[in-house]
């Protein structure tokens, strides 16, 4: 009897022991199924982040990395609801922009002591990934990424107009060329010159940001909306002779603009660096629509330069550092495995953030590349907020209603600049 | 009959009802009557979510501020003539009411409850803004008047449309069964598969109805962004997606009328449409006031098909109250404030299951 106890008491120990320690992990990017375990192989935002985390699931011992739902379209308010109900994912995915919402009120875990030990090295990252995770001077994240606005570019339209010298293309340099650039394309293949996404999430605020910036103003300083202003609508109007002159279509969402662009239907696509690995792919392919594609910075239509800019970053709910050593450091090491992977990630078509990376031979050698380095330059976003996602949404609201709904551009930007002061105000 | 010794447990009627309700309204007790009044509770407070899940001690008691926040503003005037549609109609509604009772057609109950909604409707939309003055949420109001033009195109919308396939459909048989079976179908599917396959219909690249309209020579509407039709997107798929469930409430009251009546009917050639107008419609009155009613309180909780189709636009012209409120608790993290909201739309659809238990108990008398 006494050695079926002992066994039985060394069997259980040694299954405990067996059990990995399971890491549950939010994120968006959508889903991706069969992402596999090669890192290097892998297309696409979703399939991209998901075989790296297959890949750590499998190559450290002991961990088991559960993925929570990965959709993007309630992602910040199921996060909201699972720390508001004690249960946040033990890692979870986040763009800079909500830094302040989150650790303003102490939510993430601070990093700063334990990321060497982890085996992260902070002093790899660039200068603006290393602000883009500090929080009162405390590290709260890993970065990841800097992403940003460009201008994709159908080479066979703009050729077609007479818009390409030396191989790249003739970018505008202000709002009237840009709108004798898009009559000239339109003389000469009946398309559209811009497509963007104006009517669904917020790529056509982005557009007027940059353009605002442009002119060395912002939406807000401080606790102050600086939103109805002439800058503004210097901006909007750059837009709006497009849509005026039948050259843009303000009615495409993110799905049709996109559509529209590899089909042919349109010389320049804005939209982000996450698609730059996609459209290389697409162009590639023998079929009709987009053949010859080119990546190139957001233009600078006024003074100076900038395009809309922001970064994914990874981050612990500081519940689990505080109640859950085991699990934290295992969360580390999840966070350390992907910065480890940050080449693979920038396939995407994002910035790396490792200065090791950004300076290999391997990354310079990833498709298009060469064709946005100006981008990190121009790299801006609004100043940091806790209500950066309203203030956004308001905007979002105001300007499709100029350009959807034919309301005075005076009459959105009063209400948009009363919405936003509301908004700093609560 | 001998009485056993050391009697057993003697239950009144009283005592076991008792008991078996017991279950019940515990259950009821802890998620339904607890947590609506504390979030009467929460709407007192300034609430941030997540400020309070990491300190419970960052919640201040602000009295009615949050209901004023949202639903009152500075300098609030109150006009006859502020907003004429509605109070127009709402005078309308409370002449109609006084002639109905005074002619004998509709009961005192039913005329007040009819008249009291009418004046309302006089009442609520003449307050405005006066001279420098302003909402101090200017997009609170509009948002409940999407939502009652929601559930004012879509409580119609189902109703006549079940009505008229209840009355096709009824019979024996295979392909009414077959066709029965296929209506009712749309309705086992989640929003999100509804919202997912109207957003392809209503695509102007590839949808269904671009493709018809285009095939007819019609340039395609984008349905989705464009002010006019962004409201009736929503409607049309919301009236796809709910006609079962008051499709088979009305086969029921058809299938209860007595075939007598027809077969009398029809001795006095009223067949068809004419046998619908005169035997069926007057028969299934209590089946439609219970259908409409419970459609208008489902639709004034409206809320997937607003934020996965329209993202509540454009130009907010779809944005309806639910997803006010989620978005104040959820994006903004504004529990407060979102909960005064809720409480809000509790009093409205409280209102209206009021005026069904009226109107009911009325048909008993």
């Amino acid at each position: 009897m006494k050695h079926v106890i002992l066994g039985a008491t060394a069997l259980t120990l040694l299954a405990t022991s067996a059990v990995a320690q399971e890491v549950t992990l939010g994120r968006f990017f959508g889903d991706c199924e069969d992402a596999g375990t090669d890192t290097s192989a892998s297309v696409g935002e979703a399939c991209i982040i998901q075989s790296i985390i297959n890949a750590a699931d499998a190559e450290i011992d002991g961990l088991s990395i559960n993925t929570l739902p990965t959709d993007w379209g309630n992602y910040y308010d199921q996060i909201v609801a699972a720390y508001a109900g004690g249960t946040p994912p033990n890692v979870h995915v986040m763009h800079r922009h909500r830094v302040p919402e989150f650790a303003n009120i102490g939510a993430l875990a601070d990093l700063t002591d334990d990321l060497e030990g982890a085996g992260i090295d902070p002093s790899d990252w660039e200068p603006a990934a290393l602000e883009a995770v500090t929080y009162n001077e405390r590290i709260v994240g890993v970065p990841m990424d800097i992403h940003a606005n460009l201008w994709h570019v159908n080479m066979d339209l703009m050729e077609a107009a007479g818009l390409v010298e030396d191989g790249a293309p003739i970018l505008p340099s202000s709002p009237e060329e840009m709108l004798e650039h898009a009559r000239m394309v339109q003389e000469a293949t009946g398309q559209d010159y811009l497509a963007a996404d104006f009517a669904e999430f917020p790529i056509g605020v982005r557009v007027a940001l940059a353009l605002i910036w442009q002119q060395g103003a912002n939406i807000f300083e401080g606790d102050t909306a600086t939103i109805d202003t002439e800058e503004t609508r210097n901006a909007i109007s750059a837009i709006t002779q497009l849509f005026d002159a039948g050259l843009s279509n303000p009615q495409l969402n993110y799905a049709d603009s996109q559509q529209a662009f590899l089909n042919g239907e349109a010389a320049v696509l804005v939209n982000g660096t996450w698609v730059v690995d996609f459209y290389a792919a697409e162009a590639a392919r023998d079929d009709e629509g987009l053949n010859s594609y080119f990546v190139a910075d957001f233009p600078t239509l006024f003074d100076e330069g900038a395009t809309w800019a922001d970064s994914h970053m990874w981050a612990i709910p500081s519940p689990v550092k505080a109640n859950d050593p085991d699990t934290y450091a295992t969360a580390l090491q999840v966070l350390a495995f992907i910065n480890d992977h940050n080449i693979d990630w920038a396939r995407t078509g994002h910035m790396a953030v490792r200065t090791s990376v950004l300076e290999s031979a391997e990354y310079a050698a990833l498709p298009h590349r060469e064709e946005y380095t100006g981008t990190a330059d121009i790299a801006r976003d609004t100043p940091p907020s806790v209500r950066y996602g309203a203030i956004q949404d308001a905007l979002n609201r105001e300007l499709q209603a100029i350009w959807l709904t034919g309301k005075s551009v005076d009459a959105a930007l009063a209400d948009a600049q009363s919405d936003v002061q509301d908004l700093l105000d609560r | 009959m001998p009485q056993h010794q050391g009697a057993r447990l003697v239950l009144s009627q009283g005592q076991a009802a008792a008991i078996l309700l017991l279950p019940f309204l515990t259950i009821y007790a802890v998620f339904l009557v607890y947590p609506f009044f504390k979030g009467v509770w929460i709407s007192l407070h300034d609430w941030n979510l997540m400020a309070v899940a990491f300190n419970p001690d960052a919640k201040a008691y602000v009295g009615l501020s949050n209901y004023e926040r949202v639903m009152w503003g500075s300098n609030i005037t109150w006009g006859a003539w502020a907003s004429p549609a509605f109070q127009f109609i709402g005078l309308a509604g409370v002449v109609a009411s006084a002639w109905l009772y005074r002619t004998g057609r509709a009961g005192k109950v039913t005329a007040l409850a009819m008249g009291g909604a009418a004046l309302l409707l006089f009442v609520l939309p003449g307050f405005h803004p006066g001279e420098g003055g302003r909402w101090y949420d200017r997009r609170f109001w509009p948002t409940v008047g999407n939502t009652i033009l929601f559930v004012g195109l879509a409580v119609p919308g189902v109703t006549i449309t079940a009505m008229l396939l209840a009355a096709a459909l009824d019979g024996e048989t295979r392909a009414k069964a077959v066709l029965r079976t296929l209506f009712f179908l749309s309705q086992v599917l989640s929003v999100t598969v509804v919202t997912l396959i109207w957003q392809i219909m209503f695509s102007p690249r590839q949808g269904l109805i671009a493709n018809l309209t285009q095939l007819f020579g019609g340039s395609p509407i984008v349905w989705l962004t464009a002010e006019g039709f962004a409201m009736a997107s929503i409607v049309i798929a919301t009236i796809w997606w709910s006609l079962g469930i008051a499709m088979i409430l009305f086969l029921a009251g058809i299938q209860d009328i007595s075939k007598d009546l027809y077969e009398a009917g029809a001795l006095d050639n009223a067949t068809g449409a004419k046998a619908f107008w005169y035997i069926t419609l007057p028969n299934l009155k209590r089946t439609i006031t219970l259908v409409v009613v419970l459609q208008i309180i489902l639709h004034f909780q409206v809320f997937g098909q607003s934020h996965l189709m329209t993202n509540g636009g454009p130009n907010d012209t779809t944005q309806v109250l639910v997803r006010y409120i989620y978005q104040t608790a959820f994006r903004d993290s504004e529990l407060g404030r979102a909960s005064a909201m809720a409480v809000f739309l509790f009093v409205i659809m409280g209102g209206f299951s009021i005026l069904q238990f009226v109107l009911g108990r009325e048909k008993d008398q």
